[in-house]
């Protein structure tokens, strides 16, 4: 598994710009951001959080949008089918992969953000996990929808799967308003933390099922 | 069936929509053996390989199958990575810590490229490259599709050389090929 989890991290590292395309685009939608709204604190506020979760969401699209394309152009996936005793495995570590270069670095950024806009920092501490757990969910979900249309340009499988990213928003809205009234933050992270339990185990079992009848 | 049959097809069959790519295919490989597919252009010999790994579910008979996931298979599509120097591609395919990995990269003259991205490479070394796999294999079952394209001469003479050496040792090989080779091997028209 570690070994699996090596070759992963070695494939995404070199093809720099499919983990660093997804945190540019991150980046230039939150400077963006302050520059369309007039430059005063309270103003920059009001909708600050909302293009964070929405720059979360289109960078973790981008993100999944070649991430079994070229594996299975190449004949990587049929390989891997036919070697790994789990496939499912293998796309969760592949997904994983991906969030830890992608995921990971665009929450940090998140906070960052949230620390220069706000100025609050035990609110934008708390906005870290957010974005950790909701990038995470929102790759799979992605990754799910990547492997859907894998022939058929990825587009698509983002369109297809983009409603199920919505309820993590409306969770994701919710959470901020309960941090900033201080109520009850703490069961928004667990249900979070519960249907990211839930998907990571479900999401790349259904994938490599989709791969299979891809393959055949 | 014998005990030492690996592969056991019954009037398997496979059909791409309308279009019948084969249809009554019996056979069976034993440890040991060496079966060559042959047929014409788009006659699913590519196809039945992929049946035969599991990939590809026949659309009529049945297929048993008495071997363990040790495969070696190498199909059409070379699985390299372009965008990584070849030894990148070696740590891929797991085979950086084999003891006879100088030897063949030697033999292949594939050692000065060690730090060259794969898409630099010409056909006939990726094709090396991917022959790799093969070469350095601890599987009891080999298969192959079209292992000979883009060979060279001396490369081609080594991988005949080489899997009449693995069937010596009970391996057994499966394997299409178009241009004709020095391996025993039984003959399956399709």
């Amino acid at each position: 598994m570690i070994n699996l989890i090596r070759l992963e991290f070695l494939k995404l590292r070199k093809k720099t710009r499919s983990w660093l395309g997804p945190i540019i685009v991150f980046l230039l939608i939150m400077i963006a951001y302050p520059l369309t709204v007039e430059f005063l604190q309270e103003k920059l506020e009001i909708g600050f959080f909302s293009v964070l979760w929405i720059a979360i969401l289109i960078s973790m699209m981008l993100a999944t949008e070649d991430i079994f394309t070229e594996d299975f152009n190449d004949g990587f996936l049929e390989l891997m089918v036919i070697q790994n005793s789990s496939f499912s495995l293998g796309v969760s570590i592949k997904v994983f992969a991906y969030w830890f270069l992608i995921g990971v670095p665009v929450s940090f950024l998140g906070f960052i953000f949230s620390y220069g806009t706000t100025g609050n920092f035990s609110l934008s501490i708390s906005i870290f996990p957010l974005a950790l757990i909701s990038s995470y969910i929102f790759l799979n979900l992605f990754a799910l929808g990547n492997s859907l249309s894998l022939n058929k340009g990825s587009v698509l499988g983002a369109i297809v799967t983009m409603p199920l990213a919505l309820p993590v928003l409306i969770v994701l809205g919710k959470s901020l308003t309960a941090l900033q009234l201080d109520i009850n933050f703490l069961s928004f992270i667990l249900l979070l933390l519960g249907s990211l339990s839930i998907i990571i185990v479900i999401i790349p079992l259904i994938v490599s099922y989709i791969i299979k009848a891809h393959l055949e | 069936m014998n005990n030492n049959c690996i592969i056991s097809a019954e009037n398997i069959g496979h059909k791409i929509n309308e279009n019948k790519l084969f249809h009554n295919l019996s056979f069976t490989l034993d440890k040991g053996d060496a079966l060559q597919i042959r047929g014409k252009n788009g006659s699913g010999k590519s196809t039945l390989l992929r049946i035969i790994m599991g990939i590809t579910s026949p659309t009529k008979g049945n297929i048993k199958s008495f071997f363990s996931n040790e495969v070696c298979y190498l199909g059409h599509k070379n699985a390299l990575k372009g965008y990584l120097t070849l030894e990148d591609n070696i740590n891929l395919m797991q085979l950086n810590r084999h003891e006879h990995l100088d030897k063949y990269l030697n033999n292949l003259n594939l050692k000065k490229y060690l730090d060259v991205n794969v898409s630099s490479l010409s056909f006939g070394q990726q094709k090396k490259l991917a022959l790799l796999r093969v070469f350095l294999n601890n599987s009891n079952l080999i298969v192959l599709d079209e292992p000979y394209v883009g060979l060279d001469d001396d490369a081609h003479n080594k991988l005949t050389e080489f899997l009449n050496s693995e069937l010596n040792i009970k391996k057994s090989l499966i394997f299409t090929s178009h241009i004709s080779c020095q391996i025993k091997s039984s003959c399956l028209d399709i």
